[in-house]
């Protein structure tokens, strides 16, 4: 096909055309004023004037002639496929993502004329997708954002398609379903051609599922926390009312019962607030779950796992001692000076079998010990439990202990600070506490040693973010002690921090500080009772009396977890879906951290499982990311340990379908607005057909440019014509 | 086994009984003598400050070890029955975190090393309780409280409040007294709600004071024995302040002793 068409010259560039042409009209436009005042007009004058004013013009812009041989192709097409995990919902005997690409090929079928470009998306940039005969559209991420997808193929280099086919089944996480056609024309409209849409299904499965969960607030421990769950139900089965459920999963021991309540369902969707209290702080993964009605299809969405992070507002202890000590005086003179610290405090001051103070009762200061209320009304109200030199079985903990070890086994910290009647010397040895500590207990009758000794820092105790704080003050210095408790070997996985320079067991080093986990829980081992020689002695004088709190400061911070004194930092890359690609875990060490990675994953629940371990050689600072393949719906803990120093801990949930899944219902009305408000046209799969095609495009093949007339010839015209309307000027006296 | 491959043998742990029995007839030791036995590490122990070496009074120090004995035997604290005493310009004296200093008459002004070293101890947090043996005459305790301003020039004297926990840190007490009736109030230097230093004007130790026979050394005035008994009382007390500090301010301790005040006053 031939077109002939004028241009200008190409050398001339665009403020030279502008300014000739505005030349060319302000000297027509002034010899238009000088003729008009006069009385007889000049027609040679007006017309010599004006042409010769024009070749000026012309031999400035020389124009040309343009041939040019134009092809007309096949229009550009782009098919925009969704490529959420929603789509591998079931419907019927297959699922959507297998509807997608049915519709995908009858789409490329049906513009077999267009040149077509199949693309995916869902979460992050548009990806071209290939699907011949074996090949499958694989799923990515939780969300699928049309609008992103619109705007990233509009900004893309290269031709502009004339048309866009979006496949999907219209529950898009953006445009939101009730836009108007304006609003949506902004949200999809920046191509400015229409998008056509093919709706997967119509189909509305027979489900119910939680869509969502709000919480008001951040969670805080010990605080009660409203949340809110949607509970969405469609389809023919009974939805009328749902119940629903709470449950803390848990390491080592089972679920905690949160809160149930039942959602009354209308219009196919009903909501149900519900109180929790969460005791514990960090990362706790909750699983929400329905109980669906029968025919329920989907019953993978009927669980939700989700890791809620619980702040601390302030931690509350409860600090048992038995009897006073400048031991307990240094300790609760630090517990009071910390602002955020809480503390409900019990020491024996009288022992009612032995002491005679020589008052009656009204006349001391004396409470009774409340110990059967302590440990089973409020012992869940506190965050850790410190022991101080208190016999168990002379103040009635021994009938506690088992629930004590519960308590920490669910999450609560303990330390056992050591006296004569800590650790064996009061009767722990062989109890349920005993098994939680880091450390074993001597059975026989030798509790304690006399011999001052100066305890000495181990390898990890060298390691350990917990003892920075007292080492970067005091160095490898630690006072004399005066005495200890006989402590048994530490217990596998615990830290010993401080050892005993003499006396050994199982050929090591008796243990004196040692940190250790127990299920969500951790304790501490502290086998002296002359760490208040940290507060006040002459070398705590050398520190202004800072390393007591030094000290302090880092059991009770990895007591509670806080991230200053763990050795590296744990957290999940994106999500963790059952059956989607392998779960990313980040672990970040905090500087200064030596040694090898031991990354050890294991579920959340009563039984435990076999542990996931990963183990990455060298010191690199630089933050490791480890796949893990394969990781089931529910609650996982992932331990992080570097080098010799105390693991540190990440709870997250893994889930089964997750968000994608949390509304099963396709959204065909949006996609008929979609194709509404941008020119396109909405069909189902029976439709494909109907796709209008758009126009073909002209391509360019041959292209010749010639000029109108040399340059020479405008010039030689132009000063031809000046010189007869000078003439004329002339003649008619304008001169 | 666990415990197995501990080498080391320990001491038996002396009963509260035996100990008492055992150290009825204890005296001051001239040096403060430092804890031997686990658990004897964080013992009350009122050890006695020496005032520019000048020798200390027997009469009145045996109070001390009275003291201890009677901590003992009413309460569950453990304290040291062999008393010693520590220069305030010695190391020693920031071994523990309390010190009592008393005497009957004037004392010499502190040297710099001395009004250092008291204050890196009072600072640490240490508790030094100044007793007034001859509170009639007065003269210690001007002259301990001019040399208390050189020690702690920004921290005044103030009279204790009735309502201070020191009153209730273990028997419920109306307020001060000791061998004479003397004022009626303690005096402090206090940091906060911490006490510093606490000043008697009513020679509590001598109240306590014992003869090596047995006998009280010296009598109580105007109120007898039952004022010797508050005496104690107070001792008692203040040494339960310094183990356990505020620990009767606690919520949990409100109620019970408000109740326990009010029918004590009835």
């Amino acid at each position: 096909m031939m077109t002939t068409t004028w241009a200008i010259t190409d050398d001339v560039a665009s403020w030279v055309v502008i300014t000739t042409a505005a030349l060319l009209v302000a000297a027509i436009g002034l010899l238009v004023h000088e003729l008009s005042s006069r009385r007889q007009r000049s027609w040679l004058i007006f017309t010599s004037g004006v042409l010769a004013a024009a070749c000026v013009a012309l031999a400035t812009v020389r124009p040309v002639v343009v041939e040019a041989r134009a092809n007309l192709v096949g229009p550009r097409v782009a098919v925009l496929v969704d490529e959420s995990r929603r789509l591998k919902l079931r419907d019927g005997n297959s699922t959507r993502l297998e509807r997608a690409e049915q519709a995908v090929r009858r789409v490329v079928e049906h513009y077999a004329g267009a040149r077509t470009s199949v693309l995916g998306f869902g979460e992050g940039p548009l990806e071209p997708l290939s699907l011949g005969p074996d090949s499958d559209i694989a799923t990515r991420g939780s969300r699928s954002d049309l609008s992103a997808a619109v705007r990233d193929l509009a900004g893309a280099a290269g031709e502009r398609p004339r048309a866009v086919v979006v496949v999907s089944d219209g529950r898009f996480s953006r445009p939101l379903g009730d836009l108007t056609d304006p609003q949506l024309r902004e949200a999809v409209g920046a191509l400015g051609v229409p998008l056509h849409t093919v709706s997967v299904t119509d189909e509305t499965p027979d489900d119910a599922s939680i869509r969502s969960v709000r919480a008001a607030g951040v969670a805080v421990a010990h605080q009660p926390l409203a949340v809110t769950v949607e509970v969405g139900c469609a389809g023919e089965i009974d939805c009328s009312r749902i119940p629903v459920r709470i449950r803390e999963l848990r390491d080592g021991v089972p679920p905690a019962e949160l809160a149930t309540g039942v959602a009354e369902i209308k219009d196919g969707v009903g909501t149900v607030e519900l109180e929790i209290t969460l005791d514990r702080a960090g990362g706790r993964v909750l699983e929400f779950s329905l109980e669906a009605p029968n025919g329920d299809v989907i019953p993978e969405n009927d669980t939700r796992h989700m890791t809620f992070v619980v702040a601390r507002d302030r931690i509350r202890l409860l600090h048992l001692a038995g009897r006073p000590t400048y031991d307990v005086r240094a300790l609760r003179r630090w517990l009071k000076s910390d602002e955020s610290v809480d503390v409900v405090a019990f020491f024996i001051l009288r022992d009612s079998d032995g002491d005679e103070p020589g008052a009656p009762s009204f006349e001391l200061a004396l409470i009774h010990f409340p110990v059967d209320e302590l440990f089973t009304e409020h012992l869940r109200s506190f965050d850790a439990v410190i022991l101080q030199d208190i016999d168990a079985v002379r103040y009635r903990l021994n009938s506690h202990l088992a629930r004590l070890a519960a308590y920490v086994q669910l999450g609560g910290g303990l330390i056992m600070v050591g006296g004569p009647s800590s650790f064996a010397g009061g009767s722990y040895a062989g109890t349920e506490l005993d098994s939680i500590l880091p450390v074993e207990q001597p059975q026989d009758d030798k509790a304690f040693d006399a011999k001052p000794f100066v305890p000495r820092y181990t390898e990890a105790g060298h390691a350990a973010e917990v003892t920075r704080p007292i080492r970067e003050l005091l160095g490898d210095s630690l006072p004399e002690m005066v005495g200890t408790n006989f402590l048994g070997q530490a217990r596998p996985g615990a830290i010993v921090l401080w050892e005993h320079p003499e006396l050994t067991v199982a050929g090591k080093s008796m243990p004196v500080l040692a940190l250790g986990e127990a299920g969500d829980g951790r304790t501490i081992a502290l086998s002296v009772d002359s760490t208040h020689r940290l507060a006040f002695s002459p070398m705590a004088a050398t520190v202004a009396g800072r390393a007591y709190g030094a000290l302090w400061d880092g059991l009770l911070g990895w007591l509670m977890r806080d991230p200053r004194y763990e050795a590296a930092r744990v957290e999940v890359v994106g999500e963790c879906i059952e059956g989607e690609a392998d779960t990313t875990l980040r672990v970040t060490r905090l500087p200064g951290m030596r040694g090898k990675l031991e990354l050890t994953i294991e579920p959340l629940t009563q039984a435990g499982g076999e542990p996931l371990v990963r183990e990455i050689p060298g010191d690199s600072v630089e933050p490791v990311e480890i796949r893990v393949p394969g990781l089931k719906a529910g609650g996982y803990t992932a331990k992080a340990r570097i080098g010799e120093a105390p693991p540190s801990r990440h709870d997250f949930a893994c889930e089964r379908g997750g968000v994608a899944w949390a509304d099963s219902r396709p959204d065909r009305p949006r996609l008929d607005a979609i194709a509404r408000a941008t020119g396109g046209t909405s069909v189902g799969l029976d439709g494909i057909d109907e796709l209008p095609l758009p126009e073909a495009t002209r391509v360019a093949a041959q292209r010749e440019v010639a000029p109108v007339a040399p340059p020479w010839v405008w010039t030689l015209a132009a000063a031809v014509l000046l010189g007869v309307h000078w003439v004329a000027r002339r003649n008619s006296g304008l001169l | 086994m666990a415990g197995q491959g501990v080498r080391l043998s320990r001491p038996n742990l002396l009963s509260r009984r035996s100990l008492l029995c055992a150290a009825t007839a204890s005296a001051v030791a001239g040096v403060a003598p430092r804890a031997a036995a686990f658990g004897q590490d964080g013992a009350f122990h009122p050890r006695l400050l020496l005032n520019a070496g000048r020798p200390l009074d027997a009469a009145h120090t045996s109070g001390t070890s009275r003291w201890s004995w009677e901590l003992i035997r009413r309460t569950s604290a453990p304290a040291r029955l062999t008393v010693g005493s520590v220069a305030a310009d010695s190391t020693e004296l920031l071994a523990e975190p309390f010190t009592v200093w008393l005497g009957s008459e004037a004392v010499a002004p502190l040297s710099e090393p001395e009004v250092r070293g008291l204050r890196t101890y009072l600072n640490l947090g240490g508790v030094l309780f100044v007793d007034d043996s001859n509170p009639d005459v007065g003269s210690f305790g001007r002259s301990v409280r001019q040399e208390l301003q050189r020690v702690l020039p920004e921290s005044p004297i103030v009279q204790l409040p009735q309502q201070h926990v020191l009153y209730k840190s273990y028997y419920l007490l109306d307020g001060p007294v000791g061998r004479v009736k003397g004022l009626p109030y303690l005096e402090t230097i206090a940091a906060g709600k911490m006490l510093r230093v606490v000043i008697s004007s009513h020679d509590l130790v001598g109240a306590m004071a014992q003869q090596r026979g047995g006998g009280w050394t010296f009598p109580v005035e105007p109120g007898g024995q039952a004022q010797r008994e508050f005496a104690m009382r107070l001792a008692v007390n203040l040494a339960m302040y310094v183990l356990c500090l505020d620990y009767k301010d606690d919520q949990v301790h409100a109620e019970e002793l408000m109740r326990r005040r009010g029918r004590l006053r009835r």
